[in-house]
């Protein structure tokens, strides 16, 4: 299944340099199940930090060179619909869901799928094939741990919550191999709707104590189990919500 | 003709076998990668490396010495001996046979002192198996000789006697000489052969510092590939190395991962790799399994991945190692353990991503922010708020560039580097730190395998470094000491590196600190792996520890044969779990001595030993324990001490 993995500007947020985003580098990791070489796509004017992508598991990299600071929307579409008409279409296209540290909105695989007419799924902590050809299936985290499971019909984008399976380790092997393919800006034709967002000053809300559409406990609650079964489900719990990182017991 | 008129071509017989075998070892040698080897260098060299370092090594033990001496030595007479006897004359001389009969007889004595050794029941550490059938081969082969030449000697009484006492000696001879490229002979040559073409010759260097025989090379981030996944991808005299290994077990015996229960037997690594070579082993492994051993699948071949849950060895194994040398030092065949794991480590972080989960995220931090911690470079000197600590980027210059490292950032760290800056500051030494422009020194990266980093923090330090005037480096970490003393100039930065142990020795010597005694206190001094055996500095903090009068206690594994803490090369980052945890083992040892106070002098040796819970020693550095009483002596003068003038805070 041919996947495409978008890739932004992250920085470092010690040091302030240019890094993979650790949720993308985890949309990469949860990318290469099912594809064996996922590719990377990214709209900049700098791959310093996005090519690290490489090393935690991307089987090469397309970096369409924009202009610091311009909107990369135009950009990604015009590759990506050119991908779509090609003879290899990629299948599933996965995504971070918010900035970190450069200029991104966190709309872009939003507005992306509105502009390609794709279906999009939020927080996916889970994907695999689905039975039916051409279809997907994702687990979709909620609040308080729920999951639910979607299956939907591909091309679709997805995005990448952070309870999905940490990253691949980087491996700087991976990322001195992989290859990277420089593109020229498609030539600015009509601003792309949707950029309009404007600017406001902050303003201080309410905290959401509760949110409604989750039902809590529900398939995590157990009556009475053993000692050693309610461990072994604590640990997993735990482990599914990343607060214990050891791998599965 | 007489039963021992075939002796010497037994002889000839069994170099002939020998050579065949070891020829075919040699052909896996060769599939090795090159290496660049001064041959006419090692070979001057090979009887002092022999006669002398390897000598002090198998000396330690001394039932070792004793018996191999006679062995080898009755063994290479004899041979060469009988080779003679292929000239007429001479074999016709009962003198002659009387001299082979006395060659054999040395070598039948060094065997009784074998098998003593191994026999009702051999040392833990040793292998058994074909080791454990060696003494009987080289007994009948020096039996059956001795018996045969004696005959000859006395004018062959007993023919029939002679031919049957000759093919006892041919028999065990050509058993010997068969397995000389698989079996337990296979480290004569091999050993010799690495003591001429060892990798690391400088280790051999009496004049030489110890630092420069024991930092890690540079890997060339260009090359196909990175760091050793198959036995092809070591150099062709690390092959040789791991062939030379006689499975005496002393690194294993020393091994802290072993003891702790981890699934980490540098014997039984290096027996892989030397099998690995050639197809996995010929005979079962007769040593000791791996710590709680984790099942492998046995896969091994020339071009087989070593290190994988399929191959011959564990990835747990690999990350059970804490770089802390003391196989290395133990080893009587010189091999260099550590520089194999970390090329093996070098491979699966470089090219395969696959360190283990806990040890990613320092590695990930050192990426992104110069520290494994993941710490702002502006706060390592937060610590010092309040105190006289003045930074080079204000001064330009200074005598001494005090590198705080990853102490800083650490509450117990810093109340060893907060110890150690007053007392610099009431010595009235003029020094300086980078404050926020000092990075990590990169040595947890290294040790992990993870070059990149590594070489690029390097860089990055160096360059820094090149921007100020100093005249020597003042660190109190000697992770920290190591890299940038021993593995820095590799880069480009060659500084005058001193530990705090040495530098505040020399102020006490000089008369520059008062410090008064505090005796009747009784204190024992953990060596830190990369000061005392990396650099064989053991003399200067006995020698400031001595000075403040206190009590020192030696403990049974001290100096460069001291047990490591638990917390070097990564380990406490990768974290393999085993029956025990190395500190508490050391500070078992600390107990033994009764003292009440372990003095220490790295802070991950604090941070180790200190981890340990219960009731157990205090844990002070040795700079704690000096201003301690460098703040006695103020506040009672003793008459001698001259009064100095106090820093202002």
């Amino acid at each position: 299944m041919k996947t495409i993995v978008l890739l932004s500007e992250a920085k470092n947020p010690v040091s302030g340099r240019q890094q993979p985003s650790r949720l993308e580098a985890q949309a990469i990791g949860l990318a290469a199940g099912l594809d064996e070489a996922p590719q990377g796509l990214h709209a900049g004017s700098s791959e310093e930090g996005v090519a690290a992508g490489l090393g935690h598991g991307l089987g090469g990299l397309d970096v369409v060179e924009t202009p610091a600071g311009d909107d990369p929307l135009p950009a990604l579409s015009a590759f990506l619909r050119r991908a779509f008409a090609g003879d290899a279409p990629p299948a599933l296209i996965l995504c971070g869901r918010r900035g970190e540290g450069g200029l991104e909105t966190g709309l872009v695989p939003y507005l992306l799928a509105e502009m390609l007419g794709l279906p999009i799924l939020a927080d996916a902590v889970a994907i695999r094939p689905g039975e039916a050809p051409e279809t997907l299936v994702v687990d979709q985290a909620m609040a308080k741990g729920a999951r639910r499971r979607i299956t939907v019909r591909l091309p679709a984008i997805v995005t990448v919550h952070p309870l999905a399976p940490p990253p691949l380790p980087f491996a700087f092997g991976r990322m001195r191999r992989g290859e990277v393919r420089r593109h020229p800006a498609p030539a600015a034709d009509a601003p792309a709707a949707g950029t309009l967002a404007g600017e406001r000053p902050h303003r201080a809300r309410p905290k959401l104590m509760r949110t409604a559409g989750t039902a809590s406990g529900g398939a995590n609650l157990h009556v009475g189990p053993e000692p050693e079964e309610a461990a072994r489900l604590i640990l997993a719990y735990l482990e599914d919500n990343g607060i214990r990182r050891y791998g599965p017991a | 003709m007489t039963a021992a008129a075939f002796l010497p071509w037994l002889i000839v017989a069994m170099v002939l076998v020998a050579a065949v075998q070891i020829g075919r070892r040699v052909m896996l040698w060769r599939a090795g990668k090159t290496a660049r080897v001064d041959w006419l260098a090692g070979l001057k060299a090979l009887p002092r490396r022999y006669l002398v370092d390897v000598h002090h090594v198998v000396d330690r033990d001394k039932s070792a010495s004793r018996m191999h001496v006679p062995t080898a030595g009755g063994l290479v007479l004899a041979s060469g001996l009988l080779v003679l006897g292929l000239v007429p004359a001479l074999a016709a001389s009962r003198v002659y046979w009387a001299f082979v009969a006395l060659a054999f007889l040395v070598m039948g004595a060094g065997v009784v002192l074998e098998v003593r050794r191994r026999y009702p029941r051999a040392l833990p550490r040793l292998s058994l198996g074909r080791w454990q059938r060696l003494p009987v081969h080289l007994g009948v082969f020096a039996a059956g000789g001795l018996l045969t030449a004696l005959l000859a000697a006395l004018g062959n009484p007993l023919p029939a006697l002679s031919f049957v006492t000759f093919l006892a000696a041919a028999a065990a001879g050509l058993a010997l000489a068969g397995t000389a490229g698989t079996g337990p002979m296979r480290h004569a040559l091999a050993g010799a052969t690495h003591l001429v073409a060892h990798p690391r010759p400088r280790r051999f260097d009496p004049a030489s510092q110890k630092g420069e025989a024991t930092g890690l090379r540079p890997l060339d981030l260009d090359a196909e590939k990175l760091g050793a996944e198959t036995p092809a991808d070591f150099a062709w005299n690390r092959l040789l190395a791991f062939d030379a290994c006689v499975q005496c077990g002393r690194c294993e015996a020393a091994c802290p991962a072993f003891a702790a229960g981890q699934p980490l037997s540098p014997k039984h690594l290096i027996a892989d790799l030397a099998a690995a070579a050639g197809g996995g082993h010929a005979r079962p492994y007769a040593g000791m399994p791996y710590p709680n051993e984790r099942a492998v699948g046995g896969a091994a071949g020339l071009d087989a991945p070593i290190v994988s849950p399929e191959g011959l060895v564990h990835p747990d194994t690999l990350w059970s190692c804490t770089t802390c040398r003391a196989c290395v030092e133990e080893c009587p065949m010189m091999i260099e353990h550590v520089d194999a794991i970390v090329d093996l480590r070098r491979f699966q972080t470089l090219e395969l991503g696959a360190v283990p989960m806990k040890a990613e995220e320092p590695l990930a931090h050192s990426r992104g922010c110069d520290e494994p911690n993941g710490r702002p470079l502006f706060e390592r000197t937060d610590f010092a708020a309040g105190m006289s600590l003045p930074r080079i980027v204000e001064k330009g210059e200074a005598e001494v560039l005090l590198w705080l490292g990853q102490a800083a950032y650490d509450l117990r760290g810093q109340r060893t580097l907060k110890a150690l800056i007053q007392t610099l500051n009431s010595a009235g030494v003029d020094f300086a730190v980078l404050g926020g422009q000092e990075r990590d020194c990169g040595d947890l990266a290294r040790r992990l395998g993870d070059e990149a980093t590594f070489q690029r923090l390097a860089r990055a330090n160096v360059e820094t470094l090149s921007r100020y005037r100093f005249a020597r480096i003042l660190t109190a970490d000697p992770h920290a000491l190591h890299v940038i003393r021993n593995e820095y100039p590799a880069f480009g930065g060659s500084y005058d590196v001193v530990h705090h142990t040495a530098f505040l020795a020399e102020l006490v010597e000089s008369g520059r600190l008062a410090p008064a005694s505090l005796a009747g206190r009784a204190i024992t001094y953990h060596d830190p792996c990369y000061l005392g055996r990396y650099n064989g500095e053991v003399e200067a903090p006995r020698a400031l520890l001595d000075a403040l009068g206190l009590e020192r206690r030696e403990m049974a594994r001290s100096g460069k044969r001291s047990m490591c803490c638990g917390g070097g090369g990564g380990a406490p980052s990768a974290d393999i779990p085993g029956d025990t945890r190395i500190p508490d083992i050391r500070m078992g040892q600390v107990k033994e001595t009764g003292a009440k106070t372990v003095a220490v002098a790295c802070p991950q040796c604090t941070a180790m030993l200190e981890g340990v819970t219960g009731d157990r020693a205090e844990v002070k550095d040795v700079a704690e324990l000096l201003w301690e009483a460098v703040e006695a002596g103020r506040r009672t003068p003793a008459g001698a001490a001259p009064a100095r003038e106090l820093q202002p805070a």
